[in-house]
């Protein structure tokens, strides 16, 4: 009878022996070519310079495949671009001794599942002393967890998501503004133009809707009316109903947040619709130059936030200025830093400033040491609360104005007036 | 042809009986083993989860030949409710620092035990209920019905946000304990195959199969083709949901995008294609040998191994249609002979099977499909 | 009631934007049995070429789309000679299945050659046309709307009135009565494809200045594509129109008048109308090209 047939019993045991050991295979050689490459560049410049007293073990599961990659891949400059800083300017002092910096990262492929085993395996196999977070809330929400559990601090800044932060962790550390915060600084600057009236629609998501829950306190906080707020699946490909509806209630500003899809629909929607209010403030895509230069003129005044940009008035004792820092950057990468790699870079500064207030490497003094912080940096303030979430710093704001992305609010890092109502 | 027969002498039964258990017996001891760690328990626990609901989808779509491509629905439900009845979310006050945990969902906090299997049996339930409707429907169209189902329940939970928590989703108590949900991850496949491969034998698993080879023949025969599909595929969407349920609470959190994520079905297709369809050992070789390959090919060429997995995808279902036990198992089908039922205009399948031929003279003969067929 | 009219208006115009978003789709699973899992990255291929050329020399996709139109209709015809045409004859699910694989490799090809970023092509064809204060037609969506129509009615009238049209009813409707008054068969189909394919991507420049352009924005349509062609019939060129117009309509509308969660519920209310109309009325609202009753076993 062919249904005992031990062939199957072969395959089986072959399959799963070969699953076994491609699973461990595969990865370690992975990680550990990566590893070796970032250590040999890295130590090959800073042996001249310093001897190290040992290295500090970073882990990051970054995305350099699949949906995330380029965010992965800028988060990743910003994360070498601190361990090349460190490792070239003394290392971290711990104590009386010095130390360098090793990063290493695996690919989580975009994917949550991964993103969660590959933080495994940095706390198991690779022994880090500490993560640095992925990109995204939605990969940092899985892989935050396990840290958590294996008490490994997780510094992060591309993962801002409100739900994260109440879990009642306390080890994870998020230097960039929380996403409900992410429309504070355009909204009050909004108000002060003269704004009454304001409709929100939001892409049913962890992070746009913490941002748009935070948009309607923000607008009410302000003496603004809502009068309406619309949300709408992920992958939409028409937003006219929406868009329909909001200019029969002729508000005078649109707030709109999702992915950088969404700032194309909504505003190619709102022209064809001849619907024009008085400001659109839109929670991604107008501080990147790309949405600029996809959508042309009709871009012009719509206002964006932004964690960060180069012209911001922010300064601290490592790497200077927010310019000088983006000069630092540009040498490395031959290219500008986006905010999201400056908050990487912030994310690896913040727990270097933790290491050496501290003086010591182990979990329960770093954290205590996080919470008591209150630095000044090329970043901002980073001054965490007790959930973790770095409120100091505000969230920027930008709007694009003939093609130019000036910073308007907030007040401390404008270079530029909120032109509003926009002129059309 | 001699390794055939040597292979279905009763001795080298006995040694692949004896290989089968060393098998189990070497993943049971895995953890113990240096290869054990967590990570690589994680890994294996994910590819647990898709052998499981590959096994799941034989049931439907190999046993009794209905294509379900909005199988996910069921993992994505189990998920749900499971998560609906233990979730909690911390609040933790600025003055004071006290931690205050509130219930979220269905304001339940249940614990994972009973809140997994409420989540299975009411999977089961939806599940008799639509494939009632929906298996009235034949080949590609119950497929389609079926991927319609999937992305109207996704909405659905995405509208219920009181209970659902939206977009947004979830959190669960974190209780990560990779070992632990590596063997029960283990039993319940092991059970499942053995269940399987009991059903196959029984006079139910016979009855799908005549459902499959020819419905209108099977309810003359005097079987309750209605009961006995619907049953099945109840039985599959309860069982799926339970590797959802666990795979929830492993998770420590669900949204619906990843809930109700596609690829799951597409896993579980391609994996029981790859194996074997319609064979009881079909979707475990494939979906681990998927796995194995995707991990391969992942380390070796991340930017396009997508790339290579459309290709292999494309050769699969070309020239090996009856997957890996097909080259040795002249019971399984493929799927061009279980869709071949529903098209009788055109599409009569040569492909090797006890499909009752009309008499149209056609040009065209499936050679691959027959081609195995002689090597057997 | 003048957001009703809009809201009308916008249903219409999205409704003719999907009929000849999905009409390739359709015709090829009413003509031949093949359901095209690729198709929405077809669309894609041809909204990218309507790019480069906008992108790259400045033409206009409402310009280029006719040359877009004869490219993808030569991939069409290749992709037919040297994949599809090794499965016709084998049943629906494998050739789905090569499709679906297909789909994959296009769409990381894509990605590949274009990188992930949303791209958008420009055309003066564009903003709002004011009909009365309150309401006002969307101009490029208006612009498509009656290439749409035109599109149909020219391959309405290629199938009901010339000889090749005629053979591939034919052979739509019953291939071996089509082979035995010497219908080639082959080239039916090869020419079936390529041309739907041609108009698939001649959507897809249409629509390039509408929606954003991205590697995975694939899937979404070939999902709508089913819902029409399931809610409309197979290979129905009347019932493409009607089924995407009600699609549209159902879009437009819901979320006009249901607060908050409007536009979700339209997409429910879509997909749960395509699963009860699959088990009420399986052969389609519209009739089509190809008799087929999906509870008859």
């Amino acid at each position: 009878m062919l249904k005992k047939n031990p062939l199957y019993a072969i395959f089986l045991v072959l399959s799963l022996v070969a699953a076994a050991c491609s699973g461990s295979s595969s990865e370690v050689a992975e990680g550990t070519s990566e590893s070796d490459t970032d250590g040999t560049t890295e130590g090959s410049e800073t042996n001249e310079q310093v001897d190290f007293d040992g290295t500090i073990k970073v882990g990051a599961a970054l995305s350099e495949t699949g949906k995330f990659s380029v965010e992965g891949a800028d988060s990743r400059r910003g994360y070498d671009t601190w361990a090349q800083w460190v490792n070239t300017n003394g290392g971290i002092e711990v104590g009386d001794k010095v130390y360098d910096v090793e990063i290493i990262y695996y690919d989580d492929e975009s994917d949550a599942d991964t993103a969660a085993n590959l933080t495994t395996k940095l706390i198991d196999q690779d022994k880090v002393d500490f993560l640095l977070g992925p990109y995204s809330s939605g990969l940092t929400v899985g892989a935050s967890a396990i840290a958590e559990k294996n008490n490994v601090l997780m510094i992060e800044g591309n993962g801002t998501a409100n739900s994260m932060f109440e879990r009642g962790f306390k080890n994870l550390f998020l230097v960039a503004t929380i996403a409900s915060d992410y429309t504070k600084s355009g909204i009050e600057e909004l108000a002060a133009g003269g704004a009454k009236t304001a409709v929100i629609a939001y892409e049913d998501t962890a992070f746009p809707t913490a941002v748009a829950d935070g948009a309607q306190e923000h607008l009410e906080a302000n003496g603004i009316e809502v009068l309406a707020v619309e949300k709408y699946p992920k992958d939409i490909q028409d937003v006219s109903a929406i868009m329909t509806k909001f200019r029969g209630l002729e508000p005078d500003i649109f707030v709109g947040g999702g992915h950088y899809n969404d700032a194309v629909l909504f505003v190619n929607s709102a022209k064809e619709l001849g619907w024009d209010p008085d400001g659109m403030l839109i929670t991604v895509g107008p501080s990147n130059p790309k949405l600029a230069e996809e959508l042309g003129e009709d871009l012009n005044g719509v206002t964006g936030p932004t964690q960060w940009e180069a012209t911001m008035a922010y300064e601290g004792d490592y790497f200077g200025s927010a310019a000088q820092y983006a000069e630092y950057f540009q040498e490395q990468h031959g290219q500008p830093p986006v905010y999201q790699a400056a908050s990487a870079t912030a994310s690896g500064l913040a727990l270097q400033i933790a290491i050496e207030e501290a003086g010591a490497l182990d979990t329960d003094s770093v954290r205590t040491a996080l919470l008591e912080m209150d630095a000044q940096t090329f970043y901002g303030p980073i001054n965490f609360d007790e959930r973790g979430v770095n409120t100091a710093k505000p969230m920027g704001t930008v709007q694009v104005i003939d093609g130019e992305i000036p910073v308007v609010a907030p007040e401390a890092a404008k270079i530029r007036d909120l032109e509003y109502p926009i002129a059309n | 042809m001699n390794l055939i027969s040597f292979l279905n002498s009763p001795a080298a039964k006995k040694l692949g009986w004896a290989l089968c258990g060393l098998a189990v017996a070497g993943m049971a001891i895995l953890p113990m083993t240096h290869f054990g760690s967590n990570a690589e328990l994680f890994t294996l626990t994910l590819m647990l989860t898709s052998i499981g609901v590959a096994i799941n989808w034989n049931i439907t779509g190999g046993f009794t030949g209905y294509v379900d491509f909005g199988h996910a629905v069921w993992f994505g439900l189990g998920a749900y409710v499971t998560s609906m009845l233990m979730a909690i979310s911390i609040k933790l006050d600025p003055v004071t620092l006290e931690e205050t945990v509130e219930a979220d969902g269905l304001g339940t906090a249940w614990g994972p035990v009973p809140a997994i299997i409420v989540g299975a049996l009411f999977t089961g339930l939806c599940a008799a209920g639509i494939g009632r409707a929906t298996m009235r429907l034949k080949g590609p169209y119950f497929s389609i019905a079926m991927l319609g189902t999937l992305v109207a329940v996704r909405e659905i939970v995405r509208v219920a946000e009181p209970i659902t928590g939206g977009g947004v989703g979830l959190n669960l108590p974190p209780y990560i304990n990779r070992p632990l949900f590596y063997y029960i991850h283990l039993v319940l496949v092991v059970v499942l195959g053995v269940f399987t491969w009991w059903l196959r034998k029984s006079q139910f698993g016979t009855n799908l199969i005549a459902i499959r080879e020819d419905e209108i023949g099977a309810e003359m025969r005097g079987i309750n083709t209605i009961a006995t599909k619907v049953a099945a595929f109840s039985f599959s969407g309860f069982s799926t949901a339970v590797f959802g349920g666990l795979w929830a609470y492993q998770n420590t959190s669900v949204d619906p995008d990843i809930a109700f994520i596609e690829t799951r079905t597409i896993d579980a297709v391609l994996g029981t294609l790859f194996g074997g369809i319609g064979t009881v050992l079909g979707p475990i070789l494939g979906s681990a040998g998927l796995f194995w390959l995707k991990e391969v090919l992942w380390a070796r060429f991340t930017e396009s191994h997508l790339i290579f997995q459309g290709v292999l995808l494309i050769l699969l279902v070309m020239y090996m249609p009856k997957g890996i036990a097909g080259l040795f198992d002249t019971r399984g089908t493929s799927l061009a002979t279980i869709w071949s039922k529903w098209m009788p205009s055109k599409d009569e399948s040569p492909d090797a099977s006890p499909t009752p031929k009309s008499g149209s003279g056609k040009p065209v003969v499936d050679t691959v499909a027959t081609s195995n067929e002689g090597a057997v | 009631m003048d957001q009703f009219l809009q809201a009308l208006i916008n249903g219409v115009a999205l409704g003719g934007m999907y009929a000849i978003l999905v009409l390739g789709f359709s015709v090829i699973w009413g003509v031949m049995g093949v359901i095209n899992f690729a198709h929405g990255e077809f669309v894609m291929l041809g909204a990218y070429m309507a790019w480069l050329a906008n992108n790259q020399l400045g033409v206009d996709p409402f310009l280029s789309a006719p040359f877009i139109f004869v490219l993808m209709m030569g991939i069409g015809y290749l992709l037919q000679l040297l994949l599809v045409n090794r499965v016709i004859d084998r049943p629906h699910l494998v050739s789905l299945l090569v499709m679906f694989g297909v789909s994959i490799i296009m769409a990381n090809g894509l990605k590949l050659i274009f990188s992930a970023d949303f791209r958008r092509a420009d055309s003066s064809l564009r903003g709002a046309y004011d009909l009365t204060d309150n309401i006002t037609l969307p101009v490029t969506k208006t612009a498509v709307f009656f290439i749409a129509l035109a599109v149909l009615g020219g391959l309405s009238l290629f199938l009901q009135s010339t000889r090749l049209g005629k053979s591939i009813r034919a052979a739509a409707q019953n291939r071996e009565a089509a082979q035995i008054v010497g219908i080639n068969i082959n080239k039916v189909y090869a020419i079936t494809f390529a041309l739907c394919i041609g108009i698939t991507g001649l959507a897809g420049a249409l629509i390039s200045p509408i929606l954003s352009i991205a590697p995975f924005q694939g899937p979404p349509l070939t999902l709508r594509a089913f819902a029409v062609t399931a809610m409309a019939g197979l290979g129905s060129v009347k019932g493409a129109l009607g089924g995407a117009i009600v699609l549209g309509l159902i879009e437009a509308t819901v979320a006009v008048y249901v607060s908050g969660i409007g536009t979700n519920l339209a997409i429910i209310a879509s997909f749960v109308i395509l699963v009860v109309a699959l088990v009420v009325r399986p052969q389609g609202l519209f009739g089509g090209l190809r008799p087929v009753d999906a509870t008859a076993s």
